[in-house]
């Protein structure tokens, strides 16, 4: 590897069990318990009805490319020895969408709309990014 | 609703060359555009009683100048009540507008200096730069370490928008044409040599489908303009640029939340501004659509009604946005052509639409423009600011 190192998440305090579930290669969201509506990225509150209560559940790890891009010049400096690399938005079965990276396939192939699932690597000792690879056919 | 319809005006405006400029320091940028907005004024600098300088993204330290009254000391403003730093990223053009015109419309200021400048192409290098627009904005937990950056954020919009709507690359390319027609009229802008649809579609690809001269690049500079009353404005001009409609909406923080990268809220942004106008896109004749990016040119445009979804590439390919065009658009060049000055993207856009309805834009004057409708946004696209401007209130 060359370059500067990777950044690594910068987290918050509540975000903590997504990212120590990440490590044990689960994909964990929040769920509010008052109004039931699901919620990413984790919050302090209900962005919907702002209640304090709520819990993790597991998300099914499926859902579908809303869009990409396969990065081939200018990368940020601690990417550039990755290119080209597919950064993507992810909608979740669930609902709820992310950024991650499409990995584990020819970038030529991704298309909007197309289904996914998550799949772990390993950042570091301490972090794992929960990425995601077009389902097999 | 009236908001500040008709109450505030711009009186004047200043602007220095966006370029790169290594012998000069940020300051400069900030002194001289605001000595030229206040000659343009015809105003004495001492009527100023409120600073409102927008924050440069190249250097804390400068921002620590800002914030700690440097400009007013440099002009040597003698009742400046009050100097506060307002920033809303590439937005803080609109937002500056609406707060100074509140606080003029209320009578808490009467005068205010709206000051930006910036120094991001020789304080910084070119990787620095894009290193700079890798974090800044863009979440530390949830972005940043997937390589998100700000050619992925507009390469993202690009990829949805063209799979929804079959647009296709020449319409963005198109947008870089069109807006560099406008620069080449432009003395105060970067790039002014002619540009083809197929020099932009051969140039480097950066993150598919965005290529190099789709995407803006960083420079020096500055703009700023004085604000007053409608009432103390027609005293010192007949073409003061009246505020006649401000709408706006923040849709997300993180880019990844937007629940709509081909849309975003120009819609209900447009609405509350042309109602609060009392105007209709069709009574627009010039339009200053913040761009950085083809793709959010494109989306602003069409979401302000100026044509159907899906059609505003071809107005573009077609040269109705052009110098002599049926709505002239993005007429300084915008941050494709002029070149980005971080947050005076917006402010140069403000300060030319001002220009165009004061008749003050030399070679690239919109013959009888009296209305004049300016975007801005701010961070990954977070917020959408409209306002409409004229020389009369309709």
């Amino acid at each position: 590897m060359t370059g500067p190192k990777k950044p690594i998440p910068v987290v918050t305090p509540w975000a903590k069990p997504f990212w120590d579930a990440a490590n044990a290669r689960s994909l964990i969201i929040q769920k509010c318990k008052d109004c039931e509506k699901v919620v990413f990225y984790p919050r302090l509150a209900c962005p919907h009805c702002l209640s304090g209560d709520l819990e993790w559940v597991e998300a099914s790890g499926k859902g579908t490319v809303y869009s990409y891009t396969i990065v081939r010049s200018n990368a940020p400096s601690p990417f550039l020895s990755d290119m080209p690399y597919v950064v993507a938005i992810v909608r979740l079965e669930e609902g709820v969408q992310m950024l991650t990276n499409i990995v584990g396939c020819d970038p030529e192939e991704i298309r909007c709309d197309m289904p996914v699932e998550v799949t772990f690597e390993k950042l570091n000792e301490e972090f794992t990014l929960p990425k995601f690879t077009p389902v097999k056919k | 609703m009236s908001g500040l319809k008709g109450k505030v005006a711009i009186v004047g405006i200043g602007e220095v060359p966006t370029g790169r400029f290594p012998d000069k320091p940020g300051i400069y940028h900030a002194i001289e555009s605001a000595r030229l907005a206040i000659k343009d004024a015809g105003i004495d600098k001492d009527e100023i009683d409120f600073v409102m300088p927008t924050a440069a993204m190249f250097s804390f330290s400068y921002i620590g100048e800002l914030t700690t009254a440097r400009v007013v000391e440099e002009l040597g403003l003698k009742n400046c009540k009050k100097n506060c730093l307002i920033f809303s990223g590439g937005s803080s053009s609109s937002t500056g507008l609406q707060m100074a015109g509140g606080m003029i419309a209320s009578g808490v200021a009467k005068v205010v200096l709206y000051v930006h400048s910036e120094k991001l192409a020789t304080a910084l290098t070119g990787q620095e730069g894009i290193d700079l627009f890798s974090v800044s904005g863009i979440s530390p937990e949830w972005e940043v370490p997937y390589g998100q950056h700000y050619s992925t954020v507009a390469a993202l919009a690009t990829t949805r928008y063209k799979h929804e709507t079959g647009c296709r690359d020449e319409h963005f390319a198109a947008i870089c044409v069109s807006n560099r027609k406008w620069a080449e009229l432009n003395p105060n802008a970067f790039f002014r040599k002619p540009l083809t649809l197929e020099e932009v579609l051969s140039s480097k690809m950066l993150s598919t489908p965005l290529r190099a001269k789709m995407s803006n690049m960083l420079f020096d500079g500055g703009a700023a303009f004085i604000l007053t009353s409608a009432e103390r404005a027609r005293d010192l001009t007949d073409r003061p640029a009246y505020v006649l409609g401000e709408g706006g909406i923040v849709t997300h923080h993180v880019y990844s939340q937007e629940a709509d990268v081909t849309r975003f809220g120009w819609a209900r942004a447009a609405k509350e501004a042309f109602d609060q106008a009392g105007l209709a896109p069709k009574d627009i004749d010039v339009a200053e659509i913040y761009d950085s990016y083809p793709i959010y040119q494109l989306i602003a445009f069409e979401e302000l009604g100026f044509c159907e979804r899906g059609e505003g590439g071809e107005m573009f390919l077609r040269g109705e946005t052009w110098p002599g065009g049926r709505i002239p658009c993005t007429t300084d060049g915008g941050m494709l052509s002029k070149g980005h000055i971080g947050a005076g993207g917006g402010v140069s856009l403000l300060v030319e639409a001002a220009r165009q309805l004061m008749g003050k834009a030399g070679e690239r004057q919109v013959r009888g423009a009296r209305f004049a409708v300016e975007t801005s946004t701010g961070g990954t696209y977070m917020d959408s600011q409209v306002t409409i401007l004229g020389t009369e209130i309709p």
